[in-house]
């Protein structure tokens, strides 16, 4: 049973969007939430996201943003990209090639030089502080937009190391808005019904567990019942949806051309669960926090990024899914220009560079004006709330008038002071 | 005038050259009248020792230039970069480009450069994994040595001009015979300084430094061990000591005090000591000295992170490229204005091995 002060998107997870704009007829019951057009669009086509976080901050000298011939610069080229005057990194060749289906932002001014909160900081768009605990973005888009596929979770992180259904993203929206988490990128064990059990013996099953739950609930808080309810529901789907992630179909030049790394395996896993119909997928990557030897690692991970994300954005667009798809790739924050004693680039909020591509993203874009070494702002830097205005706005939901509604309280769902960056947009 | 007997114990700072940018590689010239140094700035810097501190620069590459060699009896200084070029040059002769220049030395950064003590071949490695030949006169290809499976970070020769050895990223070490077809003779384990965590996204380590004993009969090799990730690649600094004849690992070499990077650069100091440097980040690393029979070092020195280590002719002083803070490290502008933001810099110490000598006040 839901909060009844906890306000909620007019759709359950059991309906999808496009078939509820079916029923409601276009815009009816969103209106507070989505601007008509926007709403119309959906209704023809479910937006999605797809969030690549590098966690620890990537260079941007190494990648976005090279200016060799700056006091701050590594030791790497520059290379042309397929826009005329926009120059990436040479250890970006692959991303290179597509610079003219994406954008990139070079004038991030993110404030918070920690791991510890400015992870949390940037994944939850820094709103005004209304004391309660922001939900980190795939959250927020499983709440705002809901599944776009209601046979498959809102939410899905492939990371590092274990799975599992990871409910802290959700914050004050309730554990149920948590992710589902596939280690990597690998699929959740106990979605294969064991042989032993016959569908009509675990259908009964099912039966006395959800009547146990309501007996329960009835006399308790719900939200914990709501988390387990929501993990046992996934399970559900996905052992209706195991082809999902069934790779036996994938092509061996797929393979070959995300890259048998783990960023490359995760993102080529990404790109199915968002041809399948999962509305957010982040795919994260941990130890890109080079303080020490910066130049060597960056030489061997910024093409774990490099190629499949070249892969995603090419393979989205030729499927006709790039205006549709939001891809983003961005860190807490990037990296120094000061090298330090350890040939390393220590954390650097104040000016770095992020990726975005798709779903109302200008095409061939760069934002931002740079001083000449590239280590401040010169004109108007953009902060994470500027950020989320921007994906929020793109993903047809009004920033400015949609509100979460939190025991009684209305929450802005994105920094108020903030504003969506038009320069990116179509 | 007596000459002070060699003690490492007593070792002190004689010397001083100040660079506002980093630095990562500088030699003495076999005459020891002079230094080269090479790094951030792209250019080539001589200093004089004597004179004055008197200065030139050379400049032709365009990247960072990250390894170096003197010719032993010719006025020829070589250098190579981070985008594959290797630069010939009368260092006696500022004025004057390059001699020769090979565009292609390698696919990417040119990590080591070494020269056979007959002054014949240069030898060049780097990220593409072959260790190259090529004659000092004209800069022409003589062979092309082929079996690091990574990037090779470093390059020595026996002091009796027969052998060469590569170390690579991966802890392997290949010796390859010189001139005689050079032909790979052997390989030794040093694996021990490469790491490869379950969850990291690259190998970190490797085999960064080489010495040969002046009697030729120990090989040591620097790195670090058990690296912990591949971000911060913090690992325990390391040195291998093999007896050159049997190829058998011998012993280990570490430090006392705290740091956290590898040994970039190490130096026989005769046939039984060793000197080492490491790194540390942002806090003072150390220079060490073993007695190679024992694991740790006799004495050491409190010293900035430093990425090399040559050796006077004298035999009596050590010349490293330290790291000198320009006050905008760590993490984020904080507090800082933005016009003190600046690089950090370099001094070119050298650590004379001997007793400092008394100050006759008013001498």
């Amino acid at each position: 049973m839901m909060d009844p002060n906890q306000y909620c998107q007019p759709h359950e997870h059991a309906m999808s969007r496009r078939k509820m704009l079916g029923v409601i007829g276009g815009t009816a019951g969103f209106g507070s939430l989505l601007q008509p057009a926007v709403a119309e669009a959906i209704a023809k086509k479910e937006k999605q996201v797809c969030l690549i976080w590098l966690d620890g901050g990537m260079s941007q000298y190494e990648s976005w943003h090279p200016l060799p011939d700056s006091q701050f610069a590594g030791p790497f080229r520059s290379i042309k990209t397929s826009v005329p005057g926009i120059h990436f990194s040479e250890l970006m060749p692959h991303t290179a090639k597509i610079a003219h289906k994406i954008s990139v932002i070079r004038t991030m001014a993110t404030q918070d030089p920690n791991h510890s909160t400015g992870v949390p900081r940037m994944q939850r768009g820094d709103p005004l502080n209304r004391g309660v605990d922001y939900p980190y973005l795939g959250s927020a888009i499983a709440k705002l937009l809901g599944p776009a596929d209601p046979a498959l979770p809102p939410y899905i992180w492939i990371k590092p190391g274990n799975g599992g259904f990871i409910h802290h993203e959700a914050g004050f929206l309730g554990a149920k808005y948590g992710a589902l988490a596939l280690g990597d990128g690998r699929a959740p064990i106990h979605i294969h019904r064991p042989a032993s059990i016959s569908a009509d013996a675990d259908a009964a099953r099912q039966a006395l567990r959800e009547k146990a739950n309501e007996r329960f609930t009835a006399y308790r808080g719900a939200a914990e019942i709501d988390a387990y309810e929501t993990s046992y529901d996934m399970a559900q789907q996905l052992m209706a949806r195991k082809d999902i992630f069934d790779d036996s179909g994938l092509a061996p030049r797929d393979r070959e051309r995300y890259g048998q790394h783990p960023l490359g395996r995760h993102i080529l896993r990404a790109r199915g669960l968002l041809e399948a119909g999962v509305r957010f997928v982040k795919v994260s990557s941990h130890h890109w926090d080079t303080h020490g030897d910066n130049f060597n690692m960056s030489q061997r991970l910024v093409p774990q990024i490099d190629q499949p994300f070249a892969a995603l954005v090419d393979d989205l667009d030729e499927r006709g899914m790039l205006d549709d798809v939001l891809v983003i790739v961005m860190s807490e924050f990037g990296r120094s220009p000061v090298i330090n004693s350890r040939l390393g680039r220590d954390h650097w909020p104040d000016c770095w560079s992020l990726a975005l591509a798709g779903c109302g993203i200008k095409r061939g874009a760069v934002i931002g004006n740079t001083t000449a070494d590239g280590a401040f702002v010169d004109d108007e830097g953009y902060d994470i709330g500027d950020l989320f205005h921007t994906i929020f706005t793109v993903l047809g939901i009004n920033p400015r008038r949609a509100k979460y509604r939190h025991k009684g309280q209305k929450l802005a769902i994105a920094n108020d002071e903030c504003r969506a960056i038009k320069e990116l947009m179509l | 005038m007596n000459t002070p007997a060699l003690d490492l114990k007593q070792a002190w700072v004689s010397r001083e050259l100040a660079h506002d940018r980093q630095l990562y590689r500088a030699q003495f010239s076999p005459d020891g009248r002079s230094i080269a140094a090479v790094g951030q700035d792209k250019l080539v810097h001589i200093w004089q020792l004597e004179g004055g501190e008197n200065k030139t620069t050379l400049d032709a590459h365009r990247a960072w230039v990250s390894s170096m060699a003197f010719h032993p009896d010719d006025d020829l200084l070589f250098t190579a970069d981070y985008h594959g070029i290797i630069h010939c040059w009368n260092y006696r002769d500022p004025d004057k480009g390059p001699r020769w220049t090979i565009p292609d030395a390698d696919r990417g950064n040119v990590r080591a450069l070494a020269v056979t003590p007959d002054g014949h071949h240069l030898i060049s490695a780097g990220d593409d994994r072959v260790v190259k030949v090529w004659s000092t006169k004209e800069g022409k290809t003589v062979a092309h040595l082929k079996g690091h499976a990574e990037c090779v970070f470093s390059l020595a020769i026996s002091p009796d001009g027969k052998h060469l050895v590569s170390g690579d990223l991966l802890g392997i070490i290949r010796q390859w015979s010189i001139g005689d077809g050079w032909k790979p003779v052997r390989e030794l384990d040093a694996t021990l300084l490469h790491t490869r965590g379950e969850d990291f996204l690259a190998d970190v380590g490797g085999v960064r430094s080489f010495a040969f004993s002046d009697d030729g009969k120990l090989l040591a090799a620097g790195g670090m061990k058990e690296a912990q990730s591949n971000a911060f690649c913090p690992g325990k600094p390391t040195v291998l000591i093999y007896d050159w004849a049997s190829g058998e690992k011998t012993s280990e070499l570490g430090i006392n005090g705290k740091s956290d990077g590898p040994f970039n650069a190490l130096r026989f100091l005769g046939d039984k000591f060793l000197a080492g440097h490491t790194e540390q980040l942002h806090t003072p690393s150390e220079l060490a000295f073993w007695d190679i029979d024992q694991p740790e070092p006799l004495h050491s020195l409190k010293n900035h992170s430093a990425y090399d280590l040559s050796l006077h002719p004298d035999g009596r002083q050590l010349l490293a490229p330290c790291y000198v803070s320009g006050g905008s490290t760590g993490n984020g502008v904080r507090d800082r204005k933005r016009e003190d933001y600046t690089p950090n810099g370099s001094a070119l110490r050298i650590f004379s091995l001997f007793a400092k000598p008394e100050n006759k006040a008013g001498g």
